[in-house]
C-alpha cells in the first residue's frame, strides 16, 4: 500500500518524492547551518498559496520573523498581502533580548495552544516548524523536558492532521542526522539537505533518506537556489534512460564529414568534438550551426570561451553569416562566462531558453571551459542530466572539449563524457616534417558504420576542407607519427 | 523600594502553575510588602495576551518593572532563586 502525498508544488520535489510530502503526517528536514532548511519550508508553504489556496503556519524558533518577511519577499513572494488575506500565519517563538532563566519544571503548553490557535484560525494544511533544535538551545538547561513536550507538539500536529514539515539542525554532514537527536521522536519521515564543500566548491544536494510506507528515489540529488525559482533538484537518480531514438539524419553543416558519419548526426544525438587549441573545434561548431540552414532548423550556441563579436568576426572570416541567421530567428548565441554561476544554474538557465526558444540543435562551447565551475563529480552529473535532457526533448547537441596536449591525449571532461556520448569526432595535430598538420578522425558513432581513417583537414577562408587520410603513417593518437615504409 | 509589576502567565489548573502562583503570593506578600501589581493570565482564557508577548512555556514570570525586562519560567519552587531572578534582596523581609 502507498501512503497518500501532498503535492508540494515544487515540481523537481514532487518529482523525486513521488508525489510530495506524505499527506497530514510530519516531515523531518535536517541539514547543517546554511542548507537551506528555513527556505526549504517557506517554499513548501508559498507555493500550498500560490498553486493550491491551502493556508499555512510559520513558527519560528530561530530568525526573527521580521528577517524572514525580507527573505520571502526576495523571492517575490507576497508576504504581506498573505498575511493580510489570513492564509499565512507566523507563530513567534524566536529568541526574545531579554534573559530567561529557568526555575523549576515547565511545559510548552503556552506554544502548543498558540500552535493549535493559529493552525484553526487560518484552516491551516500546511505547517512548518523552524527550527526545532534551537528550543534545545533557547531552554539549554532543560533538554529531557524539552524532549519529552515536543513529543506533545509532534502528537498535536498528528491529530490536526496538517502536513508539517519540522526543520532540525545538523553539525556535520554525514553523521547524525540531527543535533539533538530529534529523529528520535520524529522519524517517519526523514529529508536530508546538504551544502558540502570540496576542493573549494559548494555543492547542494537533497537526499529523502526515508518516507515510512512510501517509496521515492533513492540518494543526493543536487539542487540549486534560484532567484526566481527558489529551491530547484535537478533529478539525477529519477531520469528516465528512455529515449526515442531516431534514424533520422541532420546535416553535421560539411558534406565530406557527413560522409564520414554515414550521412550526418542522428537526430536528437549528443555529440563531442575534442582537440587542441586551434584544431578547428569552433569551426566544426559553426558549420554544426550553419547546418540548420537547408532545412530551417532552429539552434542555440552557449558560448563559454568568446564574446559574440570574436565569434561573428571568426564565422565570417569562414563564409559561415552568424548574424543572418541571428535575424532570422533561427539562430540564438549566448555568450557568458562559465564562472558567473553554478552549473546547476547553467543547467536551469539554459532549460529556461530551450522553453521559450525551441531549438533543434544546441552547440556547447566548450565544456572544458563549464567544468571549471564544478568538482568533478558535479560536473559528471551535469553532464548525465543535461544530456539526458536534450535526449528526451530530441535536441541534437554538438559539445567540444579541449585536450591539454597539442598532439594526442585526451582530457578529463571527455573521461566524463565520452561514454553518454553517440558520437565522438577527434581533431588532432599531426607533426611531419617540421610542419604541424591538422587531422580529423570519427572514434565512434553509436548505430551507424563510420569512416575508420584519420584524415587531413585543412582550414582555409572557404571553412572547412577533409582531405585524404594519411597513408604510411602510425602513431597520430599516441601523439608519435611515425612514416612506416610501405612494402 | 521601588514597584514591581508582574505578570504570570500560567495554563489553568496545571501542577506547574498552582505552585508558580503559590509561591509568587508568598514572595510578594512576605519580600515586597504589598508594594508590586501582579496580573495573572491564563492562557486557556486569554491566549491572545500569550501570542502578544510571545509565550512558550508555562509558567512565565515577566517582571515589567522595574527595568530591565526579564522572564522567569518554570514552577519558580526554588524560592531563594526567583528572589535573586527578579532581583529582590532577601534583606527585604
Amino acid at each position: 500500500m502507498n501512503l497518500q502525498k501532498l503535492e508540494t508544488g515544487n515540481a523537481s520535489f514532487d518529482h523525486i518524492s513521488h508525489g510530495g510530502l506524505p499527506l497530514g503526517r510530519t516531515t523531518l528536514v535536517a541539514g547543517s547551518s546554511g542548507s537551506a532548511k528555513t527556505l526549504f519550508g517557506a517554499q513548501f508553504l508559498a507555493l500550498g498559496i500560490q498553486l493550491f489556496d491551502q493556508p499555512g503556519v510559520f513558527v519560528t524558533f530561530e530568525e526573527q520573523v521580521d528577517d524572514i518577511r525580507k527573505h520571502l519577499r526576495s523571492f517575490h513572494w507576497d508576504i504581506d498581502t498573505w498575511e493580510q488575506e489570513g492564509k499565512w500565519i507566523f507563530v513567534d517563538a524566536a529568541p526574545k533580548e531579554e534573559i530567561i532563566i529557568a526555575v523549576g519544571d515547565f511545559d510548552l503548553s503556552a506554544f502548543r495552544i498558540r500552535l493549535e490557535r493559529a493552525i484553526m484560525k487560518c484552516k491551516a494544511q500546511r505547517v512548518v516548524i523552524d527550527s526545532i533544535g534551537s528550543i534545545f538551545t533557547q531552554f539549554h538547561e532543560e533538554e529531557h523536558s524539552i524532549r519529552r513536550e515536543l513529543i506533545q507538539v509532534a502528537l498535536t500536529l498528528s491529530r490536526l492532521g496538517a502536513t508539517s514539515i519540522i526543520t532540525a539542525e545538523r553539525l556535520e554532514e554525514y553523521g547524525k542526522i540531527t543535533r539533538f537527536g530529534v529523529e528520535e521522536f520524529l522519524t517517519d519521515n526523514v529529508v536530508i539537505l546538504r551544502n558540502v564543500l570540496h576542493n573549494e566548491k559548494r555543492r547542494r544536494t537533497i537526499e529523502i533518506l526515508k518516507f515510512r510506507g512510501s517509496d521515492h528515489e533513492k540518494g543526493e540529488n543536487p539542487f540549486t537556489i534560484n532567484p526566481e525559482k527558489a529551491i530547484v533538484i535537478i533529478p539525477l537518480s529519477a531520469m528516465i534512460l528512455k529515449h526515442t531514438s531516431s534514424n533520422e539524419r541532420v546535416t553535421s553543416g560539411i558534406p565530406a564529414l557527413d560522409k564520414m558519419i554515414d550521412g550526418g548526426f542522428y537526430k536528437g544525438s549528443i555529440n563531442l568534438v575534442s582537440g587542441a587549441i586551434g584544431a578547428g573545434k569552433t569551426l566544426l561548431v559553426a558549420n554544426f550551426i550553419n547546418g540548420i540552414r537547408e532545412n530551417k532548423e532552429r539552434c542555440l550556441l552557449m558560448a563559454f570561451e568568446e564574446s559574440n563579436e570574436q565569434l561573428y568576426r571568426n564565422a565570417s572570416g569562414w563564409g559561415i553569416d552568424f548574424k543572418e541567421l541571428e535575424d532570422l530567428g533561427l539562430l540564438k548565441v549566448i555568450c557568458v562566462y562559465p564562472e558567473i554561476s553554478s552549473l546547476e544554474d547553467h543547467f536551469i538557465n539554459i532549460q529556461e531558453i530551450v522553453k521559450t526558444f525551441k531549438p533543434d540543435r544546441i552547440a556547447i562551447d566548450s565544456l572544458s571551459a563549464l567544468s571549471r565551475t564544478s568538482s568533478d563529480k558535479g560536473f559528471r552529473e551535469f553532464i548525465i542530466a543535461f544530456t539526458a535532457y536534450l535526449k528526451h526533448e530530441e535536441i541534437t547537441g554538438l559539445f567540444t572539449s579541449n585536450t591539454p596536449l597539442l598532439a594526442g591525449g585526451t582530457s578529463d571532461t571527455e573521461g566524463n563524457i565520452s561514454p553518454i556520448t553517440d558520437s565522438i569526432i577527434l581533431l588532432r595535430y599531426v607533426e611531419m616534417s617540421g610542419e604541424m598538420q591538422r587531422s580529423i578522425a570519427v572514434l565512434k558513432m553509436r548505430g551507424s558504420k563510420h569512416d575508420s581513417s584519420i584524415r587531413k583537414f585543412t582550414i582555409s577562408d572557404e571553412g572547412a576542407n577533409i582531405g585524404k587520410h594519411f597513408e604510411g603513417i602510425s602513431g597520430i593518437l599516441t601523439g608519435n607519427p611515425m612514416l612506416i615504409k610501405l612494402e | 523600594m521601588s514597584m514591581h509589576v508582574f505578570q504570570l502567565f500560567i495554563n489553568g489548573h496545571s501542577l506547574n502553575s498552582i505552585e508558580a502562583v503559590d509561591t509568587l503570593l508568598k514572595i510578594c506578600r512576605e519580600n515586597l510588602k504589598g508594594n508590586y501589581q501582579l496580573e495573572i493570565i491564563d492562557i486557556q482564557k486569554d491566549p491572545d495576551k500569550a501570542e502578544e508577548a510571545g509565550i512558550i512555556a508555562i509558567p512565565t514570570l515577566i517582571r515589567m518593572e522595574p527595568a530591565p525586562v526579564n522572564r522567569i519560567i518554570g514552577a519558580l519552587n526554588v524560592r531563594s532563586r526567583v528572589l535573586a531572578g527578579l532581583g529582590i534582596s532577601s534583606m527585604h523581609k
